[in-house]
């Protein structure tokens, strides 16, 4: 055998190694958006809109989708994670416990159980939940209630590392999943009803080590201070428990900031930067590159870390690089992505705090409902804390120009008192609440994104609090919180299909093919603060327990 | 007079004037106390106004010689609640009580 023969087959031998170790990588990431088998990143790929071109279930045959398999979890408290699917296989994520499923089968690959301290849960505002993981190179990585970051082989479920990058103690946890963007981990903590100065990490995948933080919150002195009342920013909130999304082409990671802390605002008088808006950030470096806040001084828990979803559309007949995001605060927020430019903010719910949003000075009009909040006077809000979409995510058709959202109709009675000091690490909300309840508490809408109007509406007694998903078939899909797993006609509403899962629906669908097969995964398990508060009393009737369900054609 | 004595002392007349105030002005509603812990910290898992959505432990099913089960439950956690240890003291236990009792199933 000749030399270079030898050579050949050692380089294409290294590089089939390297092939192999280098399984999704920052390019494969980028891909995996336009990809229909594998479903690599949160959001369903980096512009998280949950689209997908798969075109085997449609309008006419979904009536004959049925279940596959379902994996029970073993769990009571509620699975609102997004799953994600490598090569066939699919990686589930809860409060206590990472899993691999065989997609086709449902048969288990292996699981990984955290055990966190007890207290932990304390600090948990709103249900004890994951919301998802990432893949990165061999790695599967997700955060727990208890702070830490953890990287998992993603073949046999070992621990590989494992970060804590903040204290139970000082009201953090973590309960959103990881963004992997330019090949630094992303992510957020929450807290914000706990006192603590939200902040994002950035974390190198090989090793686990942090390599920046940015806070949301500035510290005395710093730029933005003189934006909070005496020392009220150093409790001041900020958390940052969606994750966000990101645009490779500017190298931009876009993410929600939440409310400031406590939700009574009349101890901490000013705009209350950097809460209540949309960050763009520099991956490598976590720097700010633009911040645009909805919500100056926020009073009702209108939070801020809702999907951002991002398209290209006309915008007045222009075509612009948005980034879209429906906010808890009833405003659909439509963005330029370069800039953080408003373009289009229109009300995509009921809502009564402010009147229409002013582009000159880049601030809601408030009503009087706001200034009588802030006097401590009592008023009735549209929309309630609960807002007018929480944290499920829409998704976005670019086929239709259509933005499928799950929405609430609940208002509240809310007056805010005298105000009272805030300690890390214990709950400071200082607000008397009551909520609203219409007979119809939520809607599924299709929405235009630069008017908020929606095509079609279909009104649910109990609202949903799942994400949705849609497909190039023109199906949307969606879960309620009594179960039903839906599938939708995207142009006009119609609900075409529907299947009784064993609990509530609380997750986010997403869609995969394999060997010519489409299928569609959807976790089942109730809980969350919306199940649990508000509508308490509407589901009493619905079990706990968690499975993730995969659907498919039958006969396929 | 010995410095015991009078710290005693001014620790007595101190806790008369705290009575005092507190049954002049308006017997403190252990109720309304109650409901505004509940409010805080049990609310968000066992539901608004004690309205139990079935997934945490209907509060409203507590007789009223469950008070020890209670107590424990509360301080040392049960189930997926953790502890209160530290955060929810012995008074508030008594107020959380009054509210919980206040709105028991009959």
């Amino acid at each position: 055998m000749r030399i270079f023969r030898l050579m050949t087959i050692a380089g294409f031998a290294a590089s089939c190694f390297t092939c192999a170790a280098s399984a999704q990588t920052a390019a494969d990431l980028v891909a995996s958006q336009k990809s229909t088998k594998e479903i690599l990143t949160y959001g369903m790929g980096y512009n998280a809109q949950r689209y997908s071109s798969l075109t085997q279930i449609n309008r006419k045959n979904v009536k004959n989708l049925t279940a596959a398999w379902a994996y029970g979890l073993s769990d009571q408290l509620g699975l609102e994670a997004q799953p994600l699917v490598h090569d066939g296989v699919i990686y589930i994520t809860n409060h206590n416990r990472t899993a691999a499923v065989d997609g086709v089968t449902g048969k288990e690959l292996w699981r990984h159980n955290i055990d966190y301290p007890s207290e932990t849960t304390r600090v948990v505002c709103c249900g004890i939940v994951n919301r998802g993981s990432a893949l990165y190179e061999g790695k599967l990585i997700r955060g727990t209630l208890d702070n830490y970051i953890l990287a998992l082989d993603a073949k046999t479920g070992k621990e590989i590392w494992k970060t804590k990058i903040a204290d139970i103690a000082s009201g953090y946890s973590i309960t959103g999943a990881p963004l992997i963007a330019n090949g630094v981990i992303i992510t957020g903590v929450a807290g914000a009803e706990f006192g603590i100065r939200g902040f994002l990490a950035g974390l190198d995948p090989a090793t686990g080590k942090e390599i920046w933080r940015t806070y949301t919150i500035p510290a005395k002195g710093e730029k933005g201070s003189e934006t909070w009342e005496g020392d009220s920013a150093a409790t001041g909130g900020g958390s940052t428990w969606v994750t966000g999304s990101y645009d490779p082409e500017l190298n931009l990671v876009f993410w929600g900031i939440s409310n400031p802390a406590p939700w009574n605002p009349r101890g901490r008088k000013g705009d209350n930067l950097y809460t209540c808006g949309i960050m763009a950030l520099d991956p490598k470096t976590g720097a700010i590159k633009w911040f645009s806040q909805t919500d100056p001084h926020d009073a009702f828990d209108h939070d801020g870390v809702n999907a951002l979803v991002q398209a290209d559309i006309k915008v007045n007949g222009e075509a612009k690089k948005v980034v879209m995001q429906a906010h808890r605060d009833g405003f659909l927020y439509v963005l330029e992505r370069a800039t953080g430019k408003f373009l289009a903010v229109n009300p995509f719910v009921e809502m009564n705090w402010a009147s229409g949003w002013d582009y000159k000075t880049n601030r809601p009009m408030w009503t009087d409902v706001y200034t009588k909040a802030l006097a401590g006077e009592k008023v009735e809000v549209w929309p309630s804390l609960t807002g007018g979409t929480n944290w499920h995510p829409m998704s976005y058709s670019p086929k239709e120009n259509l933005l499928f959202i799950n929405t609430f109709n609940v208002g509240m009675n809310y007056q805010a008192g005298d105000p009272e000091k805030v300690t890390a690490g214990q709950r400071a909300q200082f607000v008397d609440l009551t909520p609203i309840k219409p007979a119809n508490m939520g809607y599924l809408k299709a929405v235009d994104p630069t008017t908020g109007k929606a095509k079609w509406e279909i009104p649910f007694k109990v609202a949903n609090t799942a994400g949705t998903m849609n497909t190039a078939s023109g199906l949307v899909f969606t879960g309620q919180l009594t179960g039903e797993f839906i599938a939708v006609n995207s142009s006009n509403g119609k609900i075409l299909w529907k299947f009784q899962t064993q609990s509530g629906i609380i997750g986010q669908p997403i869609t995969w093919e394999k060997d010519g097969v489409q299928y569609v995964t959807i976790g089942s398990g109730i809980g969350g603060v919306y199940a649990m508060r508000t509508a308490a009393a509407e589901v009493t009737h619905v079990p706990t327990g968690s499975a993730l369900w995969t659907f498919k054609l039958q006969g396929k | 007079m010995k410095p015991t004595l009078v710290a005693s002392l001014t620790l007595c007349a101190l806790s008369s004037l705290i009575i005092g105030a507190a049954a002049q002005d308006a017997p403190v509603d252990l109720v309304k106390v109650g409901a505004k812990t509940y409010d805080t910290n049990c609310a968000p898992c066992h539901g608004d106004k004690l309205v139990s959505s079935g997934i945490a432990f209907d509060l409203k099913r507590l007789r009223e010689d469950e008070r020890p089960r209670f107590d424990n439950s509360v301080t040392n956690g049960k189930n997926a609640m953790p502890s209160w240890r530290g955060i929810i003291k012995e008074k508030d236990l008594d107020a959380l009580w009054a509210y919980i009792r206040a709105n028991a199933y009959p």
